[in-house]
């Protein structure tokens, strides 16, 4: 009687991970974001007296890196946009700060955005000065009751301030003080001292207005949000499929194991980013074979993010490479921390050669300072003086970028290590 | 070969419609609104009037001219009648060496704008053939550009309560007709200018004071009741233009726009002022007094100082009639940059703009309020004294009791309470708009970023210093992760926790090539840190 296809277990579950992928990849908008109720309406009504009544104002959305700040704005113009006397009447200029590196630039891509009447195609004419006369003149125009209101999104804002003299930030902030046409300025930025790079001229005009984005989420919070970001939808063509799905879902975040991984991730760091970073590694685990997620997937993802990048260099060294991070380590630890050279790092290892090694190679000193070059190539080895050396190479003074930990731990799951090296790393007296 | 004319050629007979509009009696012209022509054969008569589009006749009969019709007239003897036209042409008329210029694929029916010195503008009317329907091709050539942002589909909602109606009056926007709390400054102004109007001469004035001290709107205010004077001819007429020198790109370019509001002339920057250098320094015995306002002065400078040497020089020609006044943030702005000569062109007419007290920023807003009551009054007296303590800024105050506005409309569409703007709602948004976010940012970080902030205050306590390695304070994190119970974090991790630390600033970090030594300062206080941290 159904007239659905019913889909094969395959087809569900590629579409699952299409799914999730587009919500933890592509950056889909969500419904509604979550737990920034406050923040949505303050935003929302200002966006809407804008557009309705014409009143302009400035703001600032305030937030870590990866806390919802592109997000809850694009959220919000979605909503915006579908009410019946925004959608006709505002205009939307976004730019950002790493785009449009500079104030030139910045107004072309204002003028274009806008189609203002110097636009032919794509192409703007006339030089910087005749583009900005150009912009005033059509915002100078324009007046509250009559123009179309437009709206201005300036990404990564505190770029912005490192322009020359701020010429856009100021001729922005004043449209929207004086009786022009309706502006709306929005700035998204990190930094929570952005209002100390503005001068005070832009400060004055700026309306002070901030909205933070501080997570606020407690742990069961973090939890459930989790849940629900791993959950299948309720429009699910397969009702039978998606049940099971969330159904293990819901099993997994109640398991110790997966809980502990959780936590240790929360307590790095609290932001929707690196969370959909973890979940995108365990989901992509998911195939026919493997078609619900376990604990064991979320247990490598975690294993892979929070590696150390530079103990998993170390696993791709030679033996002499590693013999002489050992003799670098050691260094270290005799002279506390001051910088060595080349010279005293063979030394050191020809004393291990001689007295405690049996397995390792005599080698030459040409082939053991090209070892020496490679660490410093990887950059695990840096000058001290990054400039120019008027001393011999071997003579160099140098510093070694690894921490006593790190090259303990990497020899302990270094594939195959010979044990006299072990050994040798392990002693106290080198 | 030459081309046989195969078609009968009609008659026409031209008359004109109506009375005459103006006449020119140096000239001895009449002028005509509209012509009609009547063809031979053809019943209804065409008629074509000033502003029109119309057909003239051309080299050949199936490409006729086309041309935008300006005037009509006719000589006394009402015989000779002529058209001034403003010329169009196809692009089948232009040279093919110069088709390429346009950058794009014309429209087979596209004309153009036509000017061309050697091309008389005056035709005999007995050319025209009729009028024709032109439409505005898009995209326009943007030389043509008009600029303009396109209009609603509605007019903008009007404000509906008495909250909405005091929001709009409190937007800075709205800058009533006569500043409050400014009178003696305005006067101060009006007499200088005034003086020099009347009299004829030409003069220099700086006006300095920090943002939001009402300079520019007061100077608008006393050109405004200027220019009422002028009409009633209680003064003679003046010109007034104004410049600023934030909106500009480039120190030059005020020659350039200072030309194109005096005499309409676009020119290059060395162009414009060498003409404007002429204008003020040729005697003309009936010129207008020019009014000029630049504001935001100090970003005129440039290292030989011209622009400003030209601008405060120009006044002190005896021909020119120039007044000039200056507008800038601090007192001392001709001793600090200028150098002797252009600091004593300036001249010694200074007006110094205070801040606002107190008073005066409660006045302020009870005066743009007027009668519309939205305020308790110990709420405006809170904001006033708040402001007034810290800026005296009246753009500032403006804002916060907007945003006080927009905080009671929302708590009264929960509450229901009373439609006044009271204490609570002004002191929360006091709260918004001065606090300063380190505090809850820390509150909000999360464990490890606050175990990281405790390691660099531990570490900063141990070594004595404002300062320290990452690696220093790595290992600080290390042991204060095992005192916690907490698994131990791996060197990535710590770096990435400052790294986020970083961007937000509430450390200063440098270079993160610098790996284990990047230097780590703290951009908070450590009391506050420690605050924020024992909330908890």
């Amino acid at each position: 009687m159904s007239k659905r296809r019913s889909l094969t277990e395959a087809q569900c579950v590629s579409l699952a991970q299409k799914l999730l992928r587009e919500r933890l990849c592509h950056q889909k908008l969500p419904d509604r974001p979550l737990a920034l109720d406050s923040q949505y309406k303050h935003l929302l009504e200002l966006l809407r007296r804008t557009a309705v009544h014409g009143e302009s104002n400035s703001v600032l959305i305030v937030g870590p890196r990866g806390s919802g700040k592109t997000m809850l704005l694009g959220c919000v113009l979605r909503e915006l946009m579908s009410l019946k006397e925004a959608q006709k009447n505002v205009l939307l200029v976004e730019l950002n700060g790493l785009l449009q590196t500079d104030d030139k630039i910045a107004l072309k891509e204002i003028t274009r955005q806008l189609h203002l009447e110097n636009v032919v195609g794509d192409k703007v004419f006339g030089s910087f000065a005749e583009n900005l006369a150009f912009l005033l003149e059509a915002l100078k125009k324009g007046d509250k009751s009559s123009s179309r209101p437009v709206v201005f999104v300036l990404d990564e804002f505190d770029l912005f301030a490192h322009h020359k003299n701020q010429t856009l930030l100021y001729n922005l902030l004043d449209v929207s003080q004086s009786a022009q046409t309706p502006v709306a300025v929005l700035g998204l930025t990190c930094r929570l001292d952005v209002l100390e790079l503005l001068e005070k001229r832009v400060k004055s005009r700026f309306s002070h207005r901030q909205i933070h984005l501080f997570s606020s989420l407690s742990f069961a919070q973090y939890v459930d949000a989790v849940r629900s970001q791993l959950s299948l939808p309720p429009d699910f063509p397969d009702p039978k499929f998606s049940d099971a799905w969330n159904h293990s879902v819901t099993k997994l975040c109640e398991e110790k194991s997966v809980e502990e991984i959780l936590r240790r991730h929360f307590n790095s760091s609290k932001d929707f980013r690196s969370l959909h970073s973890l979940l995108f590694l365990s989901v992509s685990r998911v195939s026919v074979s493997h078609s619900t997620l376990h604990e064991a997937d979320l247990l490598e993802a975690s294993r892979l993010i929070s590696a150390d990048s530079k103990a998993i260099i170390l696993h791709g060294l030679s033996i002499l490479e590693l013999c002489l991070i050992i003799a670098m380590k050691h260094l270290n630890d005799t002279y506390d921390g001051e910088p060595f050279n080349f010279q005293m790092v063979h030394n050191e290892f020809k004393k291990f050669i001689q007295r405690k090694s049996h397995s390792i190679h005599k080698f030459e000193k040409p082939v053991v300072m090209k070892a020496f070059e490679h660490l410093l190539q990887l950059e695990l080895v840096r000058p001290v003086d990054s400039g120019v050396c008027k001393v011999q190479r071997e003579y160099q003074l140098m510093r070694l970028m690894l921490e006593h930990g790190q090259v303990m731990e990497a020899l302990q799951r270094y594939p195959q290590c010979p044990t006299d090296v072990k050994q040798w790393a392990l002693s106290a007296f080198a | 070969m030459s081309r046989y004319i195969t078609r009968l050629r009609m008659r026409r007979t031209y008359k004109w419609n109506g009375r005459p509009v103006g006449e020119d009696r140096k000239l001895k012209r009449k002028y005509y609104e509209s012509m009609s022509i009547s063809v031979e054969g053809k019943t209804e008569d065409a008629t074509v009037s000033s502003g029109q589009y119309i057909l003239i006749e051309g080299d050949d009969d199936d490409n006729p001219f086309v041309a935008q019709l300006h005037k009509l007239y006719t000589d006394d003897s009402g015989k000779k009648k002529t058209a001034v036209v403003q010329w169009f042409v196809r692009m089948c008329e232009v040279p093919q060496n110069k088709r390429k210029l346009l950058g794009r694929d014309p429209h087979p029916q596209e004309i153009f704008f036509y000017q061309d010195r050697s091309c008389d503008n005056e035709v005999d009317g007995e050319t025209i053939l009729g009028a024709v329907q032109t439409a505005p091709a898009t995209p326009r050539t943007p030389r043509h550009a008009t600029p303009s942002i396109p209009s609603r589909s509605a007019p903008a909602r009007k404000p509906g309560n008495v909250l909405e109606e005091a929001r709009a009056r409190l937007h800075v926007s709205s800058v009533p007709e006569s500043l409050p709390c400014r009178e003696q400054e305005f006067q101060d102004i009006y007499n200088f200018v005034e003086s020099k109007v009347i009299d004829g001469t030409g003069g220099c004035m700086y006006i300095s004071g920090v943002p939001g001290t009402g300079k520019t709107a007061t100077v608008h205010e006393v050109v405004r009741s200027l220019q009422q004077s002028a009409e009633q001819d209680e003064i003679p007429h003046f010109h007034f233009i104004e410049i600023n020198g934030m909106k500009m790109t480039d120190p030059h370019q005020a020659y350039v726009q200072i030309l194109q509001k005096l005499t309409d002339q676009k020119a290059t920057p060395d162009h414009a002022a060498a003409l404007l250098e002429k204008r003020f320094s040729a005697p003309a015995p009936k010129k207008e007094t020019t009014v000029l306002l630049v504001d935001e002065l100090d970003l005129l400078w440039t290292r030989k100082q011209n622009v400003m040497y030209n601008l405060f020089d120009w006044p002190t020609r005896r021909n020119a009639r120039l007044v000039v006044l200056t507008i800038a943030n601090t007192m001392d702005l001709p001793e600090r940059i200028m150098i002797n000569r252009v600091a004593s062109r300036l001249g010694l007419t200074r007006m110094s703009f205070q801040p606002y007290t107190f008073k005066q920023l409660q006045q302020i807003i009870t005066s743009r309020l007027n009668r519309v009551k939205a305020f308790e009054e110990d709420a405006l007296q809170l904001v006033s004294r708040k402001v007034a303590a810290l800026s005296g800024d009246a753009r500032r105050c403006l804002d916060i009791c907007r945003r006080a506005t927009e905080i009671c409309e929302h708590s009264g569409s929960q509450k229901n309470g009373s439609g006044l703007v009271g204490m609570s709602h002004v002191m929360e948004a006091l709260d918004e708009m001065f606090s300063s976010s380190y505090i809850a940012a820390i509150r909000c970080a999360s464990v490890q970023e606050q175990l990281f902030l405790r390691a660099v205050i531990a570490e900063f306590r141990r070594l004595g210093l404002e300062e320290a390695t990452f690696q220093q304070v790595f290992v600080q994190h290390q042991a204060l992760c095992r005192v916690e119970g907490l698994q131990p974090v791996s060197v990535s991790e710590g770096l990435a926790v400052c790294q986020r630390l970083g961007s937000c600033r509430l450390l200063l970090l440098e270079g993160s090539r610098l790996d284990l030594f990047l230097r780590i300062r703290l951009n908070v206080s450590q009391d506050d840190v420690l605050y924020a941290l024992k909330a908890d």
